[in-house]
């Protein structure tokens, strides 16, 4: 009688058995130093379901074929000249946005997984940690090489290392990851695995390579494609993460459930920066940022949720204020920036008479009666060459790091702040949300890097605003400023009167 | 017209209808695959192709690699059939799971009885004999109505000669009238069997619960005559509701089990029994009082639901708040052509 064939399971499970050693030279407390002080109790680790089954040689097997593939897409795109073939040259600013906020996370999430593949000290997550780290690496690196084309000819692309670190705005999100960084393991895994690659990740990513597919940019859709085959691993993960808490351990539930608050209100915020991005920045719109919103948070995360609530586990706190947040964040982002335009690394407009029709489609509730009137205003000030900045350094909130912009639930017309003292300072925030992270961990955020602080306080290069440009490695009269009378703007003119001359 | 489709390990064959994905074939069959994005872009849902071809159709060439494609793979979400096709798929082998060839049985209806007001005990004499595992269904053809329609086995697998259904009048349905009013004794009738994966898992060991809503307690029912007649040593906890003390029914045969086997608990419980009747039992709804009898806590015990949409899931809700989770708690879930319509997250596989 033949053997019976092993399943695909039972296979790996021998090929993998005894990767888990017990150690002995060290006690495993000290090998694994930083997966009991949040507070997590794990019973058996071994309970956790590995569900891709992958070995590193059939990882390095996958990976290399999609590289191949996409890099051809990029040779091709730049041979025939792709960057002529985008809807307009407005659009890519959604790159430089893109590269100098999101490009850079990846790599803070290939790091943040190698930690926590590092220091969980069960089998199954450390081998997924591991991996996703890798994909980070590969995203990042892949994002590089497919704007790096854009770089050629437009401005605020080449800096995007240094800005990240400097410019106010991107610390956003960067202040974001550091402080999923700078958590335990297992926050660090809730934070990033579970509410922002699997709650939030559908709007980042289809946003940004829907506007690429409707703007003419194949290379980022392909790129879009290429990550989106390791995403499933990264969202499957993310799930796998919280079931194991929720059921290892009654006593997990609680800190998973402040987790999941927290890091949804913190992804929501940084997000505000796709919301402005769908709304004014893409030339051919995909869809408005509260229709992406209903979709992929109202509906799905519902979906979620709901199943989420057999654990005992709710709905994140706030959620109900960030979807009322849907029709104003990216009105109020776009506001902030247009008065902001010498301090950004990427160009400004007001929207024109058929985009502000289309505003009012999508927004009937909102844009009309709050924003519209005072676009109308800025764009008749600009006619009549008084177009308006704002010279003011903006107070910041202490805990997303967003210029104090935003408006109280239930009336646009003020602005909310809160406030705490610790220990003889008074503190800043946006939001009720920002507010109640600052006070579960004020030690944590008194010492966040603050880019208007550290201006005043003289760390950013010096006193007035072209120094600060200079410290940000923003090249002035080109990176920053409106999109109109800029060199992109020529460039993007003469390509077309050439190619008008061409066909004659 | 369609193919078929044999899925390994499990050796299950369903047919797959032109245009249909294998993804939607199988889920709608009550076969979990794994799977995410549902259009051929993430790769979760990816197969070996063991015997015959199938089309990749809008697989992105990310998600499934040439080197994949000319190695037998496809994404189960966008894959079509072009002949009859068997794959792999990653799907846990059930050790308690017998493969038990589907077949067409005639029967002769032996006897009806009134369980109830509205609930008839019909039994089928087979002209041969069937082998099943306990839980399992059949599909009886009913002259009236198109299609068949799927009843849960009564009786325990070593009455192998008859079938014993017991089917709720459901208020203007055609199939269960017709057996109400028009089926006589002496009839002949025809079925196909058995399907289902809803068996006890008995490798495990353990105390067993078991949940029923109404008519739902015929699986428990063949589960527990069938546990009991193999000597199982572990504790069983059968919890049936109903809505009053008329709609029970079987109440002595499992009140004479509890008097000859001590490890089984019988509890039959009334949700809307009226006030002041002559009721002594338990009140409300089923997993209230499992959670009263188990103290809310059931760590340890493997779960076997059964009966209307609602029950299952305040009982899963009820079940997962007292520590048992999806790997421990099973259901009978009879799929119609709606199901997948609603939208479900990824968190649960079966619950």
């Amino acid at each position: 009688m033949t053997p019976k064939k092993l399943g695909l399971k039972q296979r790996y499970a021998l090929m993998t058995r005894g990767l888990d050693w017990e150690t002995t030279y060290q006690p495993m407390d000290k090998v694994f130093p930083y997966d009991r002080f949040e507070g997590i109790k794990i019973k058996d680790w071994s309970a956790w379901e590995d569900p891709f089954r992958l070995t590193m040689d059939a990882y390095w097997k996958f990976q290399g074929e999609k590289e191949r593939k996409l890099y051809a897409v990029l040779d091709a795109f730049a041979q025939n000249n792709g960057q002529t073939g985008i809807s307009d040259a407005r659009y890519t600013n959604v790159l430089k946005l893109f590269l100098t906020g999101v490009s850079p996370l990846e790599y803070q999430a290939h790091r943040g997984f190698a930690f926590a593949g590092r220091h969980l000290r069960g089998v199954g997550p450390r081998v997924a940690a591991q991996m996703q780290s890798l994909d980070e690496l590969r995203h990042v690196q892949t994002q590089i090489h497919t704007i790096s084309h854009y770089n050629k000819y437009f401005d605020g692309l080449s800096e995007f290392r240094h800005m990240h670190d400097r410019v106010w705005y991107l610390s956003v999100p960067k202040s974001f990851f550091d402080d999923a960084r700078t958590a335990g393991p297992f926050e660090y895994m809730i934070a990033i695995g579970f509410a922002f690659e699997y709650v939030l990740t559908n709007l980042l990513f289809v946003p940004f390579m829907s506007g690429a597919a409707y703007n003419g940019d194949m290379s980022t859709v392909t790129f879009g494609f290429s990550a989106q085959s390791d995403e499933s691993r990264h969202m499957t993960l993310g799930i796998e993460v919280i079931k194991f808490l929720l059921e290892q351990d009654a006593d997990n539930l609680p800190i998973v459930q402040r987790w999941v608050d927290k890091w949804f209100w913190r992804g929501h915020r940084v997000l505000g920066l796709v919301a402005m991005m769908m709304d004014y920045m893409l030339p051919k719109k995909v869809m408005s940022w509260k229709e992406a919103w209903e979709i992929y948070f109202t509906e799905a995360g519902g979906s979620l949720f709901t199943d989420l609530a057999r654990y005992g586990l709710k709905v994140p706190k706030y959620a109900d204020v960030a979807t009322a947040d849907a029709e104003h964040i990216s009105h109020q982002n776009w506001a902030t920036f247009y008065q902001y335009t010498h301090a950004a690394a990427f160009h400004t407009w007001m929207p024109d008479r058929a985009h502000m029709d289309w505003l009012s489609e999508k927004y009937p509730n909102t844009f009309d009666k709050y924003y519209r009137p005072r676009f109308e205003m800025w764009a008749e000030m600009e006619k009549q060459g008084q177009r308006f900045y704002n010279n003011s350094l903006p107070q910041l909130c202490q805990v997303c790091q967003i210029p104090m912009v935003y408006t109280e639930p239930g009336d646009p017309t003020k602005i909310a702040f809160r406030c705490s003292q610790v220990e003889g300072e008074t503190y800043h925030f946006c939001s009720d949300g920002c507010k109640d992270i600052f006070d579960a961990e004020p030690q944590k955020y008194v010492q966040a890097w603050m880019p208007v602080q550290q201006i005043f306080q003289g760390n950013c290069g010096g006193a007035s605003i072209p120094d600060v440009l200079a410290w940000y490695r923003l090249n002035a009269g080109a990176d920053n400023m409106d999109y109109v009378g800029s060199p992109d703007e020529k460039l993007w003119n003469d390509w077309h009167a050439a190619a008008a001359r061409a066909a004659g | 017209m369609g193919h078929e489709l044999t899925i390994e390990p499990l050796g299950e064959v369903i047919t797959v209808a032109d245009g249909q994905t294998i993804l939607d074939a199988c889920l709608r069959a009550g076969i979990w695959l794994p799977h995410a994005c549902g259009h051929g872009l993430c790769g979760t849902c990816k197969v070996d192709v063991v015997d015959g071809q199938v089309d990749h159709a809008e697989a992105s060439p990310f998600a499934l690699m040439d080197f994949e494609r000319a190695g037998g793979k496809t994404l189960a979400c966008t894959a079509r059939l072009l002949e009859d096709v068997v794959i792999e798929a990653e799907v846990d082998e059930d050790p308690d799971q017998r493969r038990i060839p589907v077949a067409d049985y005639d029967a002769t209806v032996a006897a009806i009885a009134d369980l109830t007001h509205d609930v008839k005990g019909i039994r089928l004499a087979l002209d041969g004999a069937m082998d099943f595992q306990a839980g399992q269904y059949i599909n009886l053809h009913i002259p009236t109505v198109a299609g068949t329609r799927a009843f849960s086995i009564a009786n325990p697998p070593h009455e192998r000669e008859h079938v014993d259904l017991q089917i709720r009048r459901v208020p203007g349905g055609q199939g269960t009238a017709f057996l109400h009013d028009q089926l006589k004794v002496g009839d002949r009738v025809r079925f196909s069997g058995p399907y289902g994966r809803f068996f006890v898992r008995k490798s495990r060991g353990g105390p067993l619960l078991f949940l029923a809503g109404g008519t739902g307690v015929s699986s428990p029912r063949s589960m527990v005559l069938d546990l009991l007649a193999e000597g199982w040593s572990a504790p069983i906890t059968l919890i049936h509701g109903v809505r009053a003390e008329l709609d029970l029914y079987d109440r002595a045969l499992f009140e004479d089990l509890v008097r000859r086997h001590p490890h089984f608990r019988y509890v039959p419980v009334l949700s809307a029994e009226p006030d002041g009747s002559g009721w002594a039992g338990a009140r409300g709804f089923v997993h209230e009082v499992a959670e009263h009898v188990f103290d809310g806590t059931f760590e340890g015990q493997s779960a076997y639901l059964c009966g209307p949409p609602p029950m299952i899931e305040a009982s899963i809700g009820a079940l997962m708040r007292g520590r048992l989770f999806e790997k421990h708690i099973f259901t009978e879930r009879f799929l119609t052509a709606s199901d997948g319509a609603e939208k479900k997250s990824p968190v649960f596989r079966g619950i």
